[in-house]
């Protein structure tokens, strides 16, 4: 009778070592499966980083060339209206050439 | 306590252990997710201020370019129309020897300039008597005569100093004006208006932008 307890009790020594071994065995799964998550998350973060810099590049470059395409446009305005102006003007500004080359002035 | 209480006992034990084991490796792998993803969104953010950094100074590049450019194409404009402004200055010369120029016959203007001549090297030579020679083009010496000149040296040496004033056999090419020098050529005064345009060529300019664009103003 005692032998059979005492071959119960080693018995269930020996499967509560085993369940522990076993348990061990799933928290080192656990945690690799964590440091695996981990590595995705850092990796899609990589992949992220890189569309993302296209992205705010893209961003900005085309908001720079609008306000430049704006710039050009209003600078050939200006000079357009520059050259009408000017047009007009062309006679008097001759003549101011004129008398000072002349010596009238 | 018997066998059977004290395998339950282990039993429990390890079920309990078991449990405790699993649970800190969920805390754990639950606590290294939660760091990553804050590293990663702090990353990110730091990432993303550092690309729009990158972006802004590459937009403010674009732009300082294009107003670059638009200054240019201002500055070109103006260079242009001043550029206009001269040539039809020169060409109109040719209107004025035939038409004269607000009321006044080509011929006094040769006048004008002989005598401006005339006074630079009176002022400049320290010289109060001096013989002086006119040099024009072909095309001008039809305009000036020796009454003219004895007309303007006779006014100047009013003055108190003596001059000689004589045309030249000598003709330069110039599209008008004249030089006058000292007979001896030491002193040379020129006043043909490629010089004079050359001369007065920063208050030209000047003057030509306030008359050209003064709608702008």
């Amino acid at each position: 009778m005692a032998v059979e307890a005492l071959k119960l009790i080693r018995e269930t020594e020996e499967e509560g070592r085993r369940v522990l071994e076993e348990t061990k065995e799933n928290a080192a799964v656990i945690l690799k499966d964590a440091e695996q998550e981990i590595k995705g998350l850092k990796d899609k973060a990589d992949d992220d980083e890189k569309s993302l810099a296209v992205d705010i590049s893209d961003k900005y470059a085309k908001e720079g060339e609008e306000e430049g395409k704006a710039i050009q446009e209003n600078a050939r305005a200006e000079a357009e209206k520059l050259r009408a102006a000017a047009e007009s003007n062309l006679d008097s500004a001759v003549n101011l050439v004129l008398e000072r080359i002349l010596g009238l002035k | 306590m018997g066998a059977v209480e004290i395998a339950d006992r282990i039993t429990d034990e390890v079920k309990e252990e078991k449990e405790e084991v699993l649970s800190e490796a969920r805390e754990k792998a639950d606590g290294m997710l939660k760091e990553a993803r804050e590293e990663i969104e702090l990353q990110k953010k730091h990432f993303i201020a550092a690309e729009q950094e990158k972006g802004l100074e590459n937009k403010e590049r674009i732009i300082r370019a294009a107003r670059l450019k638009a200054k240019k194409l201002r500055w070109t404009a103006e260079e242009e129309l001043i550029g206009k402004t001269l040539e039809e200055a020169v060409k109109r010369i040719q209107t004025v020897k035939s038409e004269g120029f607000k009321g006044t016959e080509y011929s006094n203007v040769l006048g004008g300039l002989i005598r401006d001549a005339v006074l630079s090297i009176i002022a400049g030579g320290g010289v109060p008597s001096s013989e002086l020679e006119v040099v024009v083009s072909t095309e001008d010496a039809s305009y000036v005569n020796p009454e003219m000149l004895k007309e303007i040296s006779d006014e100047i040496s009013d003055g108190g100093a003596k001059i000689g004033l004589s045309l030249s056999e000598e003709r330069i090419k110039s599209v008008g004006g004249v030089t006058v020098r000292r007979k001896d050529g030491k002193i040379v005064v020129n006043n043909t208006f490629e010089q004079r345009m050359e001369r007065f060529s920063t208050s030209l300019r000047e003057d030509i932008v306030k008359a050209l664009f003064k709608a702008k103003e």
